[in-house]
């Protein structure tokens, strides 16, 4: 094979390869944004979080708030929901990045599958 | 309230699903630690083959080799492909045959590798399933798995069903067991393009009568990801919850690319390449 040719399709494989490992990747940090509380399942997300925060500010100790499944859940204790929200997403931010961070140093189809 | 998993397994001429309920039953107990049960038409057969691994299932439960199965394609990778018998006709009892009051009903191809279906047991919602799942290919048309035809209803996996025992329920698995028994008129009926009965659409149709012929919210979705590969893909490792697969390649016939995942639970429908992982495990 031409030699050019050679390692282009190289190249390729490894874009291939990375992309599917980014998508599965991306995949998992939607799942380890979820929280359960109270019945109810939630993914986490920024404006979820703000709106928390902006009702504690305003003095809100409980609130309704609809899940995932389009359920309205009893919030009895904001404070413990948010913070714990807030841990969710942290771990899984930092769970994302690492891994990421792992891909990005790997130029080979073989490193990308040895992460 | 007791809970458990069920599994169902009926083996074929090739395919040894009672060996992957085995597999399976051990992670269930590793991962969510929940009692294991196992519907079979062939008790002999595990306590004759698996006579040390037994004990890994609470219950037993036999079901009687009905006859009733149809036959398809399972491929094994790109190259190789075989006609075999088609058993699933017993998915429609699992809420006679459960012995737990909260079921979770898992196909012995689905490796789970995490907790989080332990989070079904304290949702709201008597009856999840999923409808959305996640190819690991990337490339391949979904359409079959959104809509169960192209007049049809919103398609929901029966790989993974999560179900109290609820008077409301018990009239949803017996209206599954209707369209079982009827499913040429509801094939004709709802334009389905296959003849081999596929539990997917025989829930996807229930769902959608029982709620009111739309698309609502009769049924819950379970929790996290189902990943999912085809049979044209291959399983080529798996060590405690971390896959290597071969992906088939986007417009390639013949090539594969490899893809790794970790911690995640995974459908894998290549019988065999998962009954060799179990071999070598």
């Amino acid at each position: 094979m031409d030699e050019r040719l050679e390692k282009a399709l190289d190249f390729s494989n490894y874009m291939i390869t990375l992309d599917n490992t980014k998508r599965v990747l991306k995949e998992q940090y939607q799942d380890d944004l979820l929280y359960f509380c109270n019945g109810g399942q939630f993914t986490v997300n920024p404006g979820l979080v703000s709106f928390c925060q902006s009702l504690l500010a305003l003095g809100q100790e409980e609130t309704v708030l609809i899940d995932d499944n389009d359920i309205p859940i009893q919030v009895e204790d904001l404070k413990v929901f948010a913070s714990e929200m807030v841990n969710v997403y942290s771990k899984a931010a930092n769970k994302y990045i690492t891994e990421y961070n792992k891909l990005k140093t790997n130029r080979t189809v073989k490193g990308i599958i040895e992460v | 309230m007791n809970q458990g998993v069920v599994l169902i397994a009926r083996n074929n001429t090739e395919i040894d699903y009672i060996k992957q309920a085995i597999f399976l039953a051990k992670r269930v107990r590793k991962y969510l630690d929940l009692p294991t049960s196992l519907v079979t038409d062939n008790v002999d057969y595990l306590y004759n083959t698996y006579k040390n691994s037994v004990d890994v299932f609470d219950k037993i439960i036999q079901v009687d080799n009905d006859k009733k199965y149809s036959y398809k394609k399972y491929y094994d990778g790109i190259f190789a492909k075989k006609q075999l018998e088609f058993k699933n006709s017993n998915r429609s009892s699992v809420y006679d045959l459960s012995p737990y009051d909260e079921t979770l009903l898992l196909d012995t191809d689905f490796v789970v590798s995490n907790d989080i279906l332990n989070e079904c047991f304290v949702q709201q919602k008597d009856l999840l399933l999923y409808k959305d799942a996640f190819d690991l290919s990337g490339w391949r048309d979904k359409n079959e798995f959104t809509f169960i035809s192209e007049i049809g209803p919103t398609f929901y996996w029966a790989t993974c069903i999560f179900f109290r025992k609820t008077e409301l329920n018990k009239t949803f698995f017996d209206l599954v067991s209707h369209i079982q028994e009827y499913y040429p008129h509801y094939r004709n009926l709802y334009k389905l393009n296959t003849n081999v009965f596929r539990n997917d659409h025989a829930f996807s149709i229930a769902i959608h009568i029982m709620n009111g012929y739309t698309n609502n919210n009769f049924a819950g979705t379970m929790p996290g990801t189902m990943y999912y590969c085809t049979d044209k893909d291959v399983l080529i490792d798996l060590k405690d919850d971390n896959f290597l697969f071969l992906i088939q390649k986007r417009n390639e016939s013949n090539e594969y690319t490899p893809l790794r995942i970790k911690g995640s639970n995974v459908h894998v429908i290549n019988k065999y390449s998962l009954n060799r992982i179990i071999d070598n495990g």
